[in-house]
């Protein structure tokens, strides 16, 4: 299985392949080639929880590396996913594509550059203050919508200069975690 | 002494949430008392609930329509026959109305009469009530300063450094910080013309200026019979915005001539406003213990505190039990206050890490969410005060507090390698955590060293600092985290794509297995 993996500004092809290990490395054998690099792992979830993964990876033979990855809601079907991963106590965004989307992508961004970008909530609460008006100029860090969720208020700044094409919630209103907040091109 | 008084609880309602309601159950189930709890109604599904013997609904999400509905509690705990009332920490705890109304109804509160609430509930009377008891409190006073000569004195007498303060202020206008005599005279006029600008009142008044002081807090014990003992001290100057992150007992910054001295003014403070119960008398510490130190009262906190368990960890002292022991009526025995008084010596060192759902690199924001993987740790020194399960969710209704994590261990280096341990084994997810920030904080020399204050951690926060560690991983550009991520999903689309066979035929092992957990209870989804 070949894959397209994002990762911060890293990408990186990577190649999965299926082993059954041998004598040394009985059970779930995996050997994986990122760029030019192969690894030998043999990888166990200890929980398979809905959504989260905590799994035990020996890596190479012997080392062992305790890694939690959760899918991010949102990554439908099976070609591609965006998942937390990690590695410490810290999680960090990984993206995994199948070539035939990471092309179209590329392809839709090419043509797309400059469009609108949709601002979400990153967690669920309730929507105390819209700051500005459908079509206000905006700078970048100057708020648009203020957040309450447990007793603290949150403002959702525009990450960079624009116009808000597009208010999603008004004062008063709760929101879910993901869901939009407005748009800015 | 007053036997006759003692009673016995049979059942005690507990009018909080959250980890401090469980802490209460398992002291009133280890004495045989039946426990019965309030809870709002996203809390029905809450650990204190599962814990408890009895469960009585008290309104929705708000607060103030559920765990603050001091009449309505009170007025339960008489309906269901409770003996007494724990109000834990936080919520009504620090209501003397809360005490009133149990006193009415013939339940006992558990913690102090209302008039030491009350007492302590005042910043300027406390003050004057501490003065007279001859509890140091920061010198200086809020008589406005008409001349510079009177300045002139006042500053003298307090000792420099100093502040100004406008005594119609507020928000930092006005304020001089004035470390010599020949700086005062400019700060005076400068002071007195910016809160007239401010306020149109140029009236100022002079303070002690407290040079990056520790917060360390003596725990006290008082029971009904005049008893009032020092338990020692806490450490817990790690604090962001005023709210404490990390406690210790210890004080890295008291020995035991201060610890002695501390003691006493905080049984004076208690006896002053006849204390009953446990409580807490904060200090500001100057001078890091030194010979230069001083400690100045705070404030009173008359109620169990968030941090109690590390000095349970260093006395051998269960003090929920105990303040559960006072309220019936029980005297402190004799040979334990006689020990107290002779000089509380801890044993060992124990630290607290307070585990909120947060994102400490994201401006703290809250991270509500149901909590998907909980593993805390355990072993040897370890203790965890939780309020939440697996599969529980977190709600944006209140402090976002989830547990804490307490290790225990024969000194404070051990200790610190114990808690380093105990986080590596801590894993939760689903939902985001403050642990980085401790990780962080274990990597701080200052931390290490025993050396803090109260403004350290947001000076250190504010300039960047205390970002986390780096992982161990395979490569600089980690490997470890694409290896994962490739292999969750490898195997999504290997079962999404293969056909319902229900053995899996040629699948692999691990496939298998979670097939197997599947048949049981959760998919591999």
């Amino acid at each position: 299985m070949e894959l397209i993996v994002l990762r911060g500004d890293r990408q990186e092809t990577v190649t999965v392949r299926r082993t059954d290990g041998g004598s040394a490395n009985p059970g779930a054998g995996y050997e994986v080639t990122i760029g030019d690099r192969t690894y030998r792992v043999d990888a166990r979830s200890t929980r398979p929880v809905a959504g989260a993964w905590l799994l035990s990876m020996r890596i190479d033979g012997g080392r062992h590396h305790e890694v939690a990855v959760h899918r991010d809601a949102g990554s439908r079907g099976a070609a591609s996913g965006t998942y937390q991963v990690a590695v410490g106590s810290v999680a960090d965004t990984v993206e995994v594509l199948d070539p035939l989307t990471h092309r179209a992508r590329v392809a839709h961004e090419a043509v797309g550059r400059g469009g609108a970008e949709r601002v979400t909530a990153y967690m669920p609460g309730r929507v105390v203050d819209v700051l500005v008006e459908e079509g206000a100029e905006v700078e970048a860090g100057q708020g648009v919508v203020v957040l309450e969720a447990m007793k603290m208020e949150n403002e959702i700044q525009a990450e960079h200069p624009g116009v808000i094409r597009k208010l999603f919630v008004e004062a008063g209103q709760t929101v879910e975690g993901g869901d939009p907040l407005f748009e800015i091109e | 002494m007053s036997q006759t008084l003692e009673k016995t609880f049979r059942k005690v309602l507990v009018a909080n949430r959250g980890e401090i309601a469980v802490r209460i159950l398992r002291a009133l189930r280890e004495r045989g008392i039946r426990g019965a709890v309030i809870y709002s109604e996203p809390d029905r599904t809450g650990l204190p609930v599962r814990l408890a013997d009895e469960a009585y609904p008290i309104g929705p999400a708000p607060s103030q329509q559920s765990y603050l509905r001091a009449e309505a509690i009170v007025e339960l705990a008489r309906e269901i026959g409770a003996d007494a009332l724990h109000p834990g920490y936080g919520f009504l705890s620090e209501r003397a109305e809360l005490a009133r109304l149990c006193r009415d109804a013939g339940v006992t509160f558990i913690g102090p009469p209302p008039e030491a609430i009350d007492a302590m509930g005042s910043k300027v009377a406390s003050r004057r009530l501490m003065i007279d008891a001859g509890v140091p409190v920061v010198p200086g006073g809020r008589d406005p300063l008409p001349d510079l000569e009177s300045a002139r004195a006042a500053a003298g007498e307090i000792g420099y450094p100093v502040m100004l303060k406008a005594a119609a202020g507020g928000g930092g206008k006005g304020m001089r910080r004035i470390g010599a005599p020949e700086d005062l005279a400019a700060a005076y006029r400068g002071a007195r013309s910016e809160a007239e600008a401010s306020f149109g009142d140029g009236s100022v008044y002079l303070e002690k200026f407290l040079v990056e002081p520790r917060h360390v807090e003596i725990q006290i014990l008082a029971d009904a019979h005049g008893h009032v003992v020092s338990l020692g001290e806490r450490e817990c100057s790690l604090q962001r915005r005023h709210q404490k992150v990390v406690e210790e007992a210890p004080s890295p910054a008291v020995d035991a001539d201060l610890r002695r001295r501390m003691g006493e003014a905080a049984v004076q403070a208690a006896a002053a406003v006849g204390y009953v119960n446990a409580g807490t008398v904060e200090f500001m510490l100057t001078g890091d213990g030194g010979p230069d130190s001083e400690f100045y009262f705070l404030e009173m906190n008359t109620r169990l505190q968030v941090e109690h368990p590390v000095t349970e960890l260093v006395t051998g002292l269960d003090l929920v039990d105990w303040q559960l022991r006072i309220a019936q009526g029980e005297a402190l025995p004799e040979p334990l206050v006689q020990r107290l008084q002779a000089g509380v010596e801890p044993q060992g060192h124990a630290i607290e890490v307070r585990l909120y759902a947060e994102d400490p690199y994201r401006r703290f924001v809250p991270s509500p969410g149901v909590i998907e993987v909980l593993r805390l740790p355990e072993g040897p020194g370890v203790r965890n005060d939780c309020g939440v399960y697996e599969g529980s969710e977190v709600t944006i209704h209140y402090d976002p507090m989830l547990a804490k994590l307490i290790v225990w261990a024969e000194d404070r280096p051990r200790a610190l390698a114990r808690l380093r341990r105990a986080l590596a084994e801590t894993r939760v997810e689903g939902i985001r955590t403050n642990i980085p920030l401790f990780e962080a904080l274990l990597e701080d020399e200052d931390f290490l060293a025993g050396r803090m204050d109260i403004t350290m951690l947001d000076r250190k926060l504010e300039a960047g600092e205390l970002r986390p560690p780096a992982t161990a991983d395979l490569d600089t550009e980690g490997d470890l985290a694409i290896l994962a991520a490739v292999l969750v999903h490898h195997q999504r689309a290997h079962r999404q794509s293969a056909s319902p066979a229900p053995h899996g035929g040629s699948r692999s092992r691990w496939a298998q297995a979670g097939r197997r957990e599947t048949l049981r209870s959760s998919p591999w989804s």
